[in-house]
């Protein structure tokens, strides 16, 4: 059949008629006539003019015409064929005709409500399809070949704008590499085709009447005034509405609960899942479905309203337990007797244990649970399903427990597509596809609290105040996560940054001296995770630091920190020897409310930092092993079995182990790489590490004992740094040769490093200056020179 | 032009789609009327007033005084549904004819201009 556009076929000259009669004019006017014919027809009938028959008999025509313009042409239905004519959506058939070049084609396309829903959630702009103009194919024909192949493909009722915009790009040569380009791929665009449907089903159904029961639906059932006063009523918004909240998604469990509520044994569901694993939608979805007349649910179960019972509320209510359980039993008599209520318990273990905020009446409730006289629904963690469990069995088995798994990949789509209406009616923006992807992938990786899909829908919410323009895209997405979780997620776009990322090590060597492999080895680190090439699932970098004491390892760690990761302040420093034995793991996972400089309360506080962990071979074997996972995966759980993220943190652990071995070796001439198996071995073999602690981190860096040619550098950067602080009184300071060559034969120690050299620069240059500007010799301006004569070294 | 078109649909699909409109109008009255839940629950207690049963071990007055209220929750139950049971029934019988009359009278309608025609020509009046 003919995939070009016919203008002679009978859908386009209905289009050009609902064009011409179904607009306010021709309503109105044809109003007037009706009124006029009929008003005058009845006006003559008065005065006994036979001319009246005349007038009413023709005010039949403008009345027929207005049966005729809000039916026959309120919609043009396609025909069931394999013409492109008959499959086009009704806003395209003035829009096409059948000299239509592919540019024109595209210039139309914005026009129609799905061209433009697809071009602008997926970023398809007017300057992208003007750059590909020249590319497309000469005639339309073999786009609306495609459409059909697209609305085939992604089960579309019709070919929409949105499938002839897909169409358009799969008609361009390297289409893929484009769309990759735009970080999508044309699986990403049928989506989107499916996500227009979606919403357009949406909106057309909307308009369809619901049968809520009508006047006398609950007459037979009795009041509930305690319940109302203590419960929210879930299905007085679905009365005689039509949300369809993701029925489809939830379907499955919502033919469990039906069958477990219309036949005989226990009346009651325990929907067991992780916080935002959606299982108060699945209530709600259960609540607009038993209030839907037109709903095939058996009648036992027709129009009986859920009602969600506020545990604070009824707490506050009562002044000690008995007058609570009498609150509850009142409720219970009143739910027992008026027969259309089913009740439900969300966070129902507030109903089951003693604490702030929950109250145990488990002995009145499970009598009745397991009566099954009252239809309930409980909402629980897995978590506190066992702990109840645990504490009472008889419960545990007296429940119908429904698994809620939190969504895939997939699911967390379809759920974000059909709550991103919402949201933006209530903010005031409009969200690209790629900000639900994005949503997606990074709440997977940074929010640990809650399941999918509710941790998705959180941070889709939460990026709409960074919209750009009213637009919420990835970057807006991104941003979010920035702002909430303190951590980099943007792939290094700025100018500024990618020049500190591409030049770090010569930063670094601004405070530090040599130690090429491991600088270099953790500037890639940081080049890798910016770049967006990094393992997800790792920390940034892992590495350990071997070699005699002053040579630069804590160093290295520092200036890593004040580089890249904003100051030397978010850098979280862990003194080894604190942690000798096997009780002190708990200080590394202690809650933040209780420590807060425990490992994973800093952590959680400041994902995006370096973490030092310093003498490393000092800590006890137990607090290596918990270290294993956060090297291996980067997550660690604290107390509380909250995972915490060391995700965004490079970690670096430091030991002078081997320290001996390396600076004989070094001095005996061997090289840092030929080196580096014999000490990890004898590392090994000593049993100062174990194999499979070594193993998991990136990179083991050997730190070379400075040489006298490298405490020149040295000496220079602590000048720099005395320089530096005494910037603020306008002096500076400097050294002769001379007087620096004395202070580095004062201030070498192969086995002590640059440390010394510090020591002897505060013993002579500061004491010096601090003289100078004390007796004012030094005033704001000067330089002081000194010179050899002026070192005392005692 | 047109009004060929829209006759030619006027004894066809709109033909089709006028009974279809009123057939959803009849079942939007019975919903209103809530017409299957009240002869489902003609005999129950009116909003369950009195909907508490006597225990085992009740006294035989206190069992006949539940009986007697539950009787008279049931009357009032009863009574108050048929009411609205016979005032849904007559508009939805009176909804029916007249929606089976105009759909029989469908194919005359276009004809009511002729109609109006003749009588003009023939000079009635009233």
């Amino acid at each position: 059949m003919s995939s070009a556009f016919n203008s002679k076929n009978p859908r386009v000259r209905k289009a050009r008629q609902k064009h011409s009669y179904n607009n306010p004019f021709m309503i109105v006017l044809n109003f007037i006539l009706l009124i006029t014919l009929l008003g005058g027809g009845l006006a003559l009938l008065y005065i006994h003019s036979s001319f009246a028959w005349l007038l009413i008999g023709f005010s039949i025509i403008p009345l027929m015409m207005l049966f005729w313009i809000k039916n026959d042409l309120a919609e043009i239905p396609i025909v069931s064929s394999n013409d492109f004519t008959d499959l086009i959506s009704e806003n395209l058939l003035l829009l096409l005709n059948e000299k239509m070049t592919p540019a024109n084609l595209v210039e139309v396309l914005p026009k129609t409500p799905g061209g433009a829903f697809i071009m602008a959630r997926f970023g398809l702009t007017i300057p992208f399809f003007e750059q590909v103009l020249p590319f497309l194919p000469a005639s339309t024909e073999p786009i609306y070949n495609s459409a059909k192949t697209i609305r085939e493909k992604t089960n579309s009722a019709e070919i929409t704008g949105s499938v002839l915009v897909v169409a358009v790009i799969e008609n361009l040569p390297n289409y893929e590499q484009l769309l990759n380009q735009l970080k999508l791929n044309i699986i990403d665009l049928y989506r989107g085709i499916s996500w227009f449907n979606y919403l357009n089903g949406i909106v057309k159904n909307s308009k369809k009447p619901v049968h809520s029961g009508g006047i006398a639906r609950d007459l037979a059932f009795g009041y509930t005034p305690t319940l109302q006063h203590f419960a929210i009523n879930l299905s007085d918004r679905y009365t005689g509405a039509n949300y369809k909240i993701q029925q489809a998604e939830n379907a499955e469990i919502i033919q469990k609960i039906i069958h477990t509520f219309s036949h005989d044994g226990r009346q009651n569901v325990a929907l067991i899942g992780a916080y935002g694993s959606g299982r108060s939608t699945i209530v709600n979805s259960f609540a607009e479905t038993l209030m839907n007349a037109d709903s095939k649910i058996p009648n036992n179960l027709k129009f009986r309203q859920i009602y969600s019972l506020d545990a604070p509320s009824l707490i506050s209510a009562a002044s000690n337990q008995s007058e609570l359980e009498y609150l509850m039993i009142k409720i219970l008599n009143e739910i027992y007797s008026a027969q259309n209520i089913i009740l439900c318990l969300d966070n129902a273990h507030l109903f089951f244990e003693e604490g702030p905020g929950s109250v145990d009446i488990t002995n009145l409730l499970v009598p009745i649970i397991e009566a099954g006289r009252i239809r309930m629904i409980l909402i629980m963690d897995h978590q506190k399903f066992l702990e109840i469990s645990a504490k009472n069995p008889a419960l545990a088995n007296s429940l119908n427990k429904i698994m809620v798994n939190p969504s895939n990949e997939e699911e967390t789509l379809k759920i974000l597509m059909d709550r991103v209406p919402y949201f933006e009616h209530q903010k005031n923006v409009v969200y690209t596809y790629r900000a639900l992807t994005e949503a997606y992938r990074l709440s997977e990786q940074y929010i640990h609290d809650i399941e999918m899909p509710g941790k998705a829908k959180l941070l889709l919410e939460s990026a709409a105040a960074h919209a750009n323009n009213r637009l919420v895209t990835a970057e807006s997405v991104q941003t979010a996560v920035e702002k909430s979780y303190g951590v980099k997620v943007k792939v290094a776009e700025d100018t500024k940054d990618r020049e500190k990322l591409l030049n770090l090590e010569q930063l670094i060597h601004e405070r530090m001296v040599d130690q090429e492999e491991a600088v270099s080895a953790v500037s890639n680190a940081l080049r890798r995770a910016a770049a967006g090439v990094k393992n997800q699932n790792r920390p940034i970098g892992t590495f350990l630091f071997l070699g005699p004491t002053g040579v630069g390892k804590t160093e290295l760690a520092k200036t890593l920190s004040e580089v890249y990761f904003n100051g030397e302040t978010n850098i979280i420093r862990l003194d080894m020897n604190e942690f000798v034995s096997a009780s002190d793991v708990s200080r590394l996972i202690k809650e933040g409310a209780s420590d807060a400089l425990s490992l994973t309360a800093q952590v959680m506080k400041q994902p995006f930092s370096v973490i030092l962990l310093d003498e490393i071979e000092k800590a006890h074997p137990s607090v290596l092993t918990t270290l294993l996972q956060v090297l291996d995966e980067g997550i660690l759980r604290d107390e509380k079995n909250r995972e915490v993220s060391f995700r965004d943190s490079i970690i670096i652990a430091t030991s002078n182990a081997g320290a001996n071995t390396i600076r004989e070796k070094i001095s005996a001439g061997e090289s840092i790489t030929e080196l580096k198996e014999e000490i990890i071995n004898d590392l090994i073999s000593n049993g100062e590490f174990k194999p499979e602690f070594l193993n998991r981190f990136d990179e083991i860096c050997l730190f070379k004992p400075l040489s006298k040619e490298d405490l020149i550098q040295v000496l220079d950067l602590i000048i720099a740094s005395t320089n530096k602080t005494l910037a603020n009184q306008k002096i500076s300071v400097s050294l002769t040769p001379e007087a620096k060559q004395i202070l580095i034969d004062k201030g070498y120690d192969p086995k002590m490093g640059a440390r010394p050299m510090r020591r002897i620069v505060q013993k002579t240059v500061e004491n010096i200056v601090a003289s100078a500007i004390l007796s004012g010799a030094a005033e704001a301006g000067s330089t002081l020179t000194i010179t050899p004569s002026e070192i005392n070294i005692t | 032009m047109v009004i060929f078109e829209m006759l030619s649909w006027w004894y066809a699909r709109g033909w089709n789609i006028f009974i279809k409109k009123l057939r959803t109008t009849l079942s939007n009255t019975v919903d209103f009327f809530s017409m299957n839940s009240l002869i489902r629950t003609l005999f129950k207690p009116y909003r369950q007033i009195s909907a508490e049963t006597a225990g085992a071990n009740s006294s035989l007055d206190l069992r006949f005084h539940m009986f007697l209220d539950r009787l008279i929750s049931r009357f009032i139950g009863f009574f108050s549904r048929l009411i609205l049971l016979i005032t849904g029934s007559v508009i939805i019988l009176v909804g029916g004819i007249c929606s089976l009359t105009l759909i029989l009278l469908w194919p005359i309608i276009p004809l009511i201009p002729i109609a109006g025609v003749i009588l003009t020509i023939t000079g009635v009046t009233i």
